[in-house]
């Protein structure tokens, strides 16, 4: 044999097992990660059949707030007329434009201001109690109505100084009659 | 003889080229393995995470009857208030 063929054939075997040797370890690792897919194949498919219900369930819980948005908006237009949008600008300030928009409404929005004296008028006539004091004072607010007359409240949408400490940030209503709506908005928290 | 000669020396070099390439195709399938494995611990902790999902039709039960008693509560007030 030549010396030349006898080279070629030894470049030809160690091609053969180069190829060989790659391809298997190619192989191997391939078989890997068809098992490793088949497994993510399986909690994908977990997934899937776990999310399936979520767009029903969340399309459901949409219709039924809305729903519940629009007839409170409608009472609330029926009952407040046109100081709604108004108090809705006034105890959340720009909100009074999108409310009018959402009720099919058009117009001003003219904020009410901090006080809201018609519906205390109406709250207080409820209630059977005399109008509030315009500006009771705190020795009178910290020793508590008088058991024999009992005073009426304000509807108070907006606190009329800056907020100044944590103790003025969505206090409870305390006295009879009185709603406060300060405070962060409820959705954006 | 010569044509041998530059059969050799073709071999030659296409084994080295040879060997680049499967060893380039080899390094590529090795380095899949670690990722797929990642991902089915991903999709593992994400499927585990999603068991809370079914929870969701509580909370739309809840929603239901919250909303049914803000109608009732304004159908109250809707008596009880005078209209503008």
């Amino acid at each position: 044999m030549e010396l030349p063929v006898a080279i070629i054939l030894l470049f030809i075997v160690v091609i053969i097992a180069m190829l060989a040797l790659y391809l298997i370890a190619t192989i191997a690792e391939l078989i890997k990660i068809n098992a490793g897919l088949d497994q993510v194949l399986v909690k994908v498919g977990e997934i899937a059949t776990k999310t399936a219900p979520v767009n029903g369930v969340l399309d459901a819980v949409n219709t039924t707030l809305v729903a519940g948005r629009n007839l409170l908006e409608g009472l609330f237009v029926q009952k407040a007329g046109n100081d709604a949008a108004g108090l809705v600008e006034s105890a959340f300030p720009g909100e009074g434009p999108r409310f009018l928009q959402r009720v099919g409404r058009t117009g001003t929005v003219v904020p009410i201001g901090e006080d809201y004296p018609r519906g205390a008028a109406i709250l207080n006539s409820l209630l059977g109690v005399a109008p509030a004091p315009a500006a009771p004072a705190p020795v009178a607010a910290a020793s508590g109505p008088s058991p024999s007359v009992r005073q009426g409240g304000r509807i108070t949408l907006r606190g009329s100084s800056a907020p100044s400490s944590a103790s003025s940030v969505a206090e409870p209503p305390s006295e009879p009659g009185r709603l406060s709506a300060r405070g962060s908005r409820p959705w954006e928290r | 003889m010569t044509i041998l000669w530059v059969m050799v020396i073709v071999l030659g070099v296409t084994i080295p080229v040879l060997a680049m390439l499967l060893k380039g195709v080899l390094g590529a399938a090795r380095s899949i393995t670690p990722t797929v494995g990642a991902i089915s611990g991903v999709a593992a902790a994400a499927s585990t995470d999603l068991d809370a999902v079914i929870a969701l039709v509580t909370t739309q039960n809840y929603i239901s009857q919250v909303v049914a008693g803000l109608a009732n509560y304004g159908g109250s007030l809707a008596v009880a208030l005078p209209d503008a």
